[in-house]
């Protein structure tokens, strides 16, 4: 650093980057669309009297907490083409992260679930309703205030996590900044900038999520 | 045929043991139609334990009950019961109509879906002819004014009058009150306990939990007394409140004060 920060190298750097910030929007985006899919219906699940489904359910959530985010990622990309399922990369990312998320967010939806007042339960019950429907038509529309922050935590980690798919070679914005780096040896800068942009990217999800709770408010 | 001289409600033994402890102790009562239970006794005695385990929203520990010649706890094949999936038990459970002490109305749905939401969902009738049938319903229990408002918007009294009328949604043969009054402020009482007088005078058949010892005498057919999980006393309104049979019954009375308006509150 005896030459002092090397601006021209950022404003270089920029364009590539910003096509990398793209990837990662897509693939979170993606991810997360997946993920809330799984968690929601695991989330069910596991208040269902469905016991060897819940059982299932149980295993996954397990396994997902229990491993790191990047082995599950290798799990996916180096370890399934070998039993013939074949993904590309990207949507392998997108399978890997959204997996991964699903298991947080099944176990966000169940705690949502169970937060609710009893009495509401037994109302439902009351007037006939079968589990299912007092989770669908009552408990879920009412858990759904409590459910959205950890959901945006879950988004954020999950736009954070993104950054680990460098290293199956998704050009998303870690690995757009580091392709950089190795051309041009200015680790300081592009790191540096590469944090500044993932810091922009989730400021501005953290203030569309408060929109949306204080609209669910 | 002998429908017309069944009871409709049956109840024989029916327990619920806490931790070794029993909350309900082999409880037996039959109601017939049209009948309007009050039943009375100090806190703790079973009383709400019983309604509950009626329409199973607890499983009890034992014993029998048959609403309307349906047992509700399964199906009898050869002298055996087979038990009920949970699905059969919510079918079973929608001509049970009950109120709770806590209103417990869906907070996230306006008056008129509360009460529209049970016909929809669960009896499955069109969205409109849902909402038409709570309309109806509103207006009942007067309170078609507030069809639109949530229930934070509303007073107890209101509240518990527009839990009554999505208990009615369901067209139930029987209805349990628990504690109907308990929750809300003295000056609300009335106008719950007039709701409940014109079910009665409807024919609805009741079995209404609570402490209003001169509405217990006014509007019940019978009154049954409950003491430590089990019924102790049951007799006619006047029987009861003038010459109770046992010492329990006259020592509960006499701390409530005999259920005279001019002793109550």
């Amino acid at each position: 650093m005896v030459g002092g920060v090397d601006w021209a190298v950022m404003w270089y750097a920029i364009p590539y980057m910003l096509q990398g910030s793209l990837v990662t929007l897509q693939i979170s985006a993606l991810a997360m669309v997946l993920g809330s899919i799984v968690g929601l219906i695991c989330g069910f699940l596991l208040l269902s009297e469905l016991v060897a489904l819940k059982w299932l359910v149980r295993a996954y959530v397990y396994f997902v907490r229990g491993t790191p985010a990047l082995v599950q990622i290798f799990l996916v990309y180096f370890a399934l083409p070998v039993i013939g399922i074949d993904i590309p990369a990207f949507w392998g990312g997108v399978v890997a992260l959204g997996f991964n998320a699903g298991g947080f967010i099944a176990e966000i939806v169940r705690a949502g679930l169970q937060s609710i007042d009893m009495g509401q339960t037994e109302a439902a019950k009351a007037i006939g309703m079968t589990n299912r429907q007092t989770l669908q038509h009552i408990l879920f529309p009412q858990s759904l205030r409590r459910i959205t922050p950890p959901l945006t935590n879950e988004l954020i980690t999950l736009v954070k996590g993104s950054s680990l798919l460098s290293a199956i070679s998704i050009y998303e914005l870690t690995r757009s900044t580091q392709l950089i780096i190795s051309q041009k040896f200015t680790p300081f800068e592009l790191y540096a900038l590469l944090a500044v942009f993932y810091l922009v990217i989730i400021s501005i999800l953290s203030r569309i999520s408060e929109y949306v709770e204080a609209r669910l408010a | 045929m002998t429908a017309a001289i069944d009871p409709l409600l049956h109840v024989r033994r029916l327990s619920k043991i806490y931790a070794g402890v029993p909350v309900l102790d082999r409880v037996d009562i039959d109601v017939m139609r049209g009948e309007i239970v009050m039943v009375v006794g100090p806190s703790g005695a079973g009383k709400s334990t019983m309604l509950r385990c009626i329409n199973r929203i607890e499983d009890p520990s034992e014993g029998e009950v048959i609403v309307d010649g349906i047992n509700m706890a399964g199906e009898l094949r050869g002298g055996r019961l087979i038990a009920d999936s949970s699905t059969q038990t919510a079918r079973k459970r929608q001509k049970v109509g009950m109120v709770f002490q806590r209103f417990n109305l869906f907070a996230h749905l306006t008056a008129l879906d509360n009460v529209a939401i049970g016909p929809q969902r669960v009896l499955r009738l069109p969205r409109e002819e849902s909402r038409r049938i709570a309309s109806e319903l509103l207006e009942r229990v007067k309170l078609k004014a507030h069809a639109n408002k949530r229930p934070w918007q509303l007073s107890g009294g209101q509240q518990q009058r527009v839990a009554i009328a999505r208990a009615l949604a369901m067209q139930p043969v029987l209805m349990l009150f628990d504690e109907p009054t308990s929750a809300l402020d003295p000056e609300l009482v009335g106008e719950v306990l007039e709701v409940i007088r014109n079910l009665a005078k409807d024919g609805m058949t009741m079995l209404v939990v609570t402490h209003e010892m001169q509405f217990a005498r006014e509007v019940g057919t019978r009154i049954v007394f409950m003491d430590g999980g089990r019924i102790v006393e049951e007799a006619a309104p006047q029987v009861f409140f003038t010459s109770p049979r046992h010492d329990r019954s006259r020592e509960f009375l006499r701390r409530v004060g005999r259920g005279n308006a001019d002793q109550v509150g």
